[in-house]
């Protein structure tokens, strides 16, 4: 009965009696959630316009913070390094675009998934061949992101919040709003919107495909720039990061491959969850470190029960 | 094609000429998706060694209809009889043990492998041999594979697709593709076989051959068929009676020359209102 | 002129299915076997043994195992290496419990515990689809390499978490651990690999292999044909983890020595699946030539640049090697999505009938 109460009972209370390190959890589980749901956005809108599952995703965050760092290490200053870095991630784009999707256009899902792989592959070698493969440190103080840490004691308690977290969720929301606003306003935009709902239709009214993909994969790629330059002020820089670029994965179970509002519910869900989880029960009693599984294991039970992923639709399957 | 023609079967065509039997029964059923109707209180009835029709207009239900037979939709109201069993829902794997066999509206065959392996995978319910033997390919697993690929051997025969035995279906051509598909359910040894537009998509000798093997099938094997099928001189042609369906409902019934005077299925085919 | 098929007559069914209809492919075969099994133990280095005969052998059953639930049955799977580990760590459970167990026997059941966890994991196979399945086998992986980190027992409680091989004999020859030497290991895999590969060939062209092409070339219609797709789907995770399995504790007891959990991590899972991309889905010839290529590329960029005389760090050469793999798979995807084993297949046909150009 003792081990009942330690597992199902015990962690509440300690939830209840410590409400102000419950917020620290909580906040913590927030932050990574919102990286989680920004690669997992990055995700999304490439699948949404091309049905491709870019595996290189998280990849491509690691490779855009390396580019940064990489360059201002070599004397680049920070206001030259960042654009200098999407004209990189705009290279990137177009070079996927000639040299595989173009290639490859048709082809099963599978295949394309399998060359994102490649896709994967080649950047880790080129961008470990270019900067080298040692942890580096994020620039934050040459980008002019804030370090200090704000202090509030809510219960009577102790609650941090370091201010690079803060802009962290703040540039996040203010990305998540932006893109919004180009998905729903703009004309390409709508034409992606169009894509991901009907690929021929939207090829025969007139919608360029190529011209789509490339600017999909750049705003991709901006996405990857933003995440890696917040993750890696918070974890340093190096291809070690690319297990955070996993944990996109699930969540993309979670919120389904094509919603915008998926990623983004999923992504906070699971940063919130599996710190709570981790916490209050894999520390005391699995001996720490779940945040490796628990995200996928959570995905996977919650698949069982609706295969359509939270936001999804029911499939109808015909023959 | 006489080596297909068992004692068996053949007693079992000459009976069903004296008594009709029933072979499948539905009574009453209704299918919907999520508030949507694709049948509505639909009762027929397809006799022991008849040709059955299943005509109607575009979403009319026909193809919802033969998944509800082989039990890949399950209806939410109503009873289905087939060889006297009857059930509400059933398991579609289990439709072929039970006799049912289909081919489909978009050939559904298995693109990566060829013919034979295509007609082979047919037999599938038919073969047991153990993971063990199967590891060896000695044994009981060589003598079953033997064994059923000289009955799939006797349905290439039947079909005359001899010359594309080792080809893989995808490369093959439409109409050849539908035939692999027949041939493929053949090798199920169905007491139902249920055909979704065996003929659409096909110039005008494919048709002919088709309809063919349609007729060699029912007479010399016995096997009983519905089909669905747009091309009404096919239908007018074939089947010994047609069923007509209209926005899930069934609006006429009997031999096809009847039908084809039936006012409400012109009416539904040349879209009067209601 | 070599590979004329002309004459031979098939009279039978039963000649029409041998596993080798033509006799040049039995030939070739041959002299296969005779370079693996007579003229690489008598002309190889240690060197040759320990980097490519052993490494490729190996990864080709792992592959090969892979092919099985990939290439075959169609499910995609991000997850092997964690299997591997399965298999590795349950011989190094069955070899301390149980010291007296042959060692033969020893691999054979690590790989039932394998195939145990395989279907397991491949339970969701029957409710999930795709993209989402092949993520949810990262579950496993992710899962697996945290278990063979947290879990002491698995280790026998090593100060050092890792697992080391003891020295074991087969028959009164020493075959595992520091004294053991390269050609009786070689031997050993090569004996044991070659009994899977008869297995999986004969598996693959019978029922089961029928069974598991159908479901992944259509999953409804292998339904509709009366084709139980759980159990289809759960052989396929079953004898994939088993040779899985298999190759992890090959890889741990013949060739590695010892090994820590992080050995079993996801780079492992996604080397496999490159040889079995590149040799080629739906193959069991694939996989060898995928392992020759994957195996064999980083040992001739080390080599290449010492012999041309230009030092370059290995650091570098392994970057260079990632990339040269990445643009590989890409290649290969878009030349021929069927891999290096469908360029074997064109240049059989073509040899078939030379000197005729169709």
């Amino acid at each position: 009965m003792e081990i009942f109460y330690d597992v199902l009972i015990d962690p509440f209370v300690q939830m209840v009696e410590a409400p102000d390190f419950l917020l620290q959890v909580l906040w913590e589980g927030l932050v990574s959630g919102v990286l989680y749901a920004l690669i997992a956005l990055g995700f999304v809108l490439i699948f949404k316009s091309s049905r491709i599952f870019n595996f290189a995703q998280g990849i491509m965050v690691v490779f855009a913070a390396l580019t940064l760092v990489g360059l201002h290490e070599n004397g680049v200053p920070a206001w030259l390094a960042v654009p200098l870095t999407l004209g990189v991630m705009y290279v990137l784009a177009v070079g996927v675009e000639r040299v595989v999707l173009r290639p490859l256009v048709g082809q099963p899902d599978i295949i394309l998934f399998m060359a994102t792989i490649g896709v994967t592959l080649f950047l880790i070698g080129f961008g470990e061949f270019v900067f080298g493969g040692e942890n580096k440190v994020m620039i934050t103080e040459a980008l002019g992101i804030p370090t200090g840490a704000f202090e509030f004691y809510p219960f009577d308690g102790f609650l941090l919040i370091e201010q690079k977290d803060l802009t962290a969720v703040i540039m996040a929301v203010l990305l998540v709003i932006a893109l919004i606003t180009f998905l729903n306003r703009s004309s390409m935009g709508r034409a992606i919107r169009a894509l991901g709902d009907d690929h021929q239709a939207a090829l025969s009214v007139g919608i360029s495909l190529s011209t789509i993909w490339v600017i999909v994969w750049f705003i991709a790629g901006v996405i990857a720039l933003a995440t890696g330059v917040v993750w890696g002020a918070r974890a340093g820089v190096s291809f070690a990061l690319e297990v955070i670029a996993y944990k996109a994965l699930p969540v993309l179970m979670l919120g389904g491959l094509e919603s915008v509002a998926g990623a983004i519910v999923g992504g906070l869900a699971i940063g919130i969850l599996e710190k709570l989880f981790e916490i209050y029960w894999g520390q005391p009693f699995l001996g720490g470190n779940t945040e490796t599984w628990f995200a996928f294991i959570l995905a996977l039970l919650v698949l069982l029960f609706r295969p359509q992923g939270l936001f999804g639709e029911r499939i109808i399957e015909r023959v | 094609m006489n080596m297909l023609v068992t004692p068996e079967t053949r007693s079992n065509a000459a009976t069903t000429a004296k008594e009709p039997e029933v072979l499948l029964d539905l009574e009453n059923v209704s299918l919907s998706f999520g508030g949507v109707k694709a049948i509505t209180n639909i009762s027929f009835n397809i006799m022991k060694g008849e040709i059955r029709a299943i005509i109607g207009p575009n979403g009319a239900g026909k193809t919802s209809m033969l998944n509800v037979i082989n039990g890949f939709y399950q209806p939410q109201e109503g009873k289905i009889t087939f060889n006297g069993k009857t059930r509400r829902s059933m398991k579609p794997h289990l439709a072929v043990s039970q006799g049912i066999a289909r081919t489909f509206q978009n050939v559904a065959l298995f693109k990566g492998m060829s013919t034979l392996d295509n007609i082979m995978a047919g037999r599938a319910t038919r073969m047991k041999s153990s993971m063990f033997w199967q590891i060896l390919y000695y044994g009981p697993a060589r003598n079953e594979e033997i064994e059923h690929r000289k009955k799939v051997e006797e349905i290439i025969d039947f079909l005359e697709i001899q010359h594309i035995r080792r080809t893989p279906v995808g490369k093959l051509p439409y109409g050849l593709q539908k035939r692999v598909e027949l041939a493929r359910a053949l090798a199920m040894e169905p007491d139902l076989l249920l055909l979704d537009e065996p003929m659409a998509g096909m110039n005008l000798e494919e048709k002919e051959d088709m309809s063919r093997f349609i007729l060699d099938v029912n007479d010399q094997l016995g096997t009983t068929i519905a089909l669905i099928e747009h091309d009404m001189g096919v239908v007018m042609d074939l089947s010994d009676r047609v069923v007509v369906l209209d926005y899930g409902r069934k609006i006429a019934d009997g031999p096809p020359e009847e039908v084809q005077s039936n006012q409400e299925v012109i009416d539904a085919y040349l879209g009067v209102s209601h | 002129m070599l590979y004329r098929t002309s004459g031979q007559f098939k009279t039978s069914y039963e000649s029409d299915q041998a596993l080798f209809p033509v006799k040049q492919d039995a030939w070739l075969l041959m002299v296969i076997l005779v370079a693996a099994y007579v003229v690489f133990p008598l002309t190889a280095s240690e060197f040759t043994f320990k980097a490519l005969l052993v490494p490729v052998l190996i990864y080709s059953l792992a592959a090969m195992g892979l092919n099985i639930l990939t290439g075959f049955a169609g499910q995609l799977s991000l997850g092997t290496a964690g299997f591997m580990g399965v298999g590795a760590y349950a011989c190094y459970k069955l070899t301390t419990i149980f010291p007296e167990m042959n060692v033969l026997v020893a691999l054979a059941l690590s790989g039932l515990f394998s195939a145990a966890v395989g279907v397991a994991f491949g339970l969701p196979s029957l409710r999930i689809k795709g993209f989402y399945l092949a993520i949810a086998t990262l579950a496993s992986q992710f899962f697996l390499v945290w278990l063979f980190e947290k879990w002491a027992w698995l280790y026998n409680y090593n100060a050092s978490g890792a697992i080391e091989v003891r020295t074991m004999e087969f028959f009164g020859i020493v075959v595992t651990g520091p004294t053991a030497s390269p050609v009786t290991q070689y031997y050993f895999v090569l004996a044991v690999v070659t009994i899977i590969c008869f297995a999986m060939i004969n598996l693959t062209r019978g029922r089961y292999g029928r069974m598991w092409k159908a479901v992944r070339d259509m999953d409804i219609a292998a339904e509709l044909v009366g084709i139980n797709l759980m159990r289809a789907k759960l052989t396929a995770f079953a004898v994939s983890s088993y040779v899985v399995g298999i190759a992890g504790a090959l890889l741990v007891f013949f060739w590695k020595g010892a090994a820590e959990p992080n050995l079993f991590d996801i780079p492992l899972s996604f080397q496999i699946l490159f040889i079995a991309i590149i040799g080629g889905l739906g193959s069991i010839l694939g996989n060898f030539l995928g392992a020759i290529l994957i195996v064999a590329l980083p040992v001739v960029l080390n080599v290449l640049p010492e012999t041309l005389g230009i030092s370059i760090n290995s650091a570098t050469m392994e970057h260079v090697n990632d990339m040269i793999v990445g643009a590989l798979i890409i290649m290969f995807l878009i030349v021929e999505p069927h891999g290096l084993a469908r360029f074997w297949a064109l240049i059989r046909e073509k040899l078939i009938i030379w000197p005729y150009p169709h």
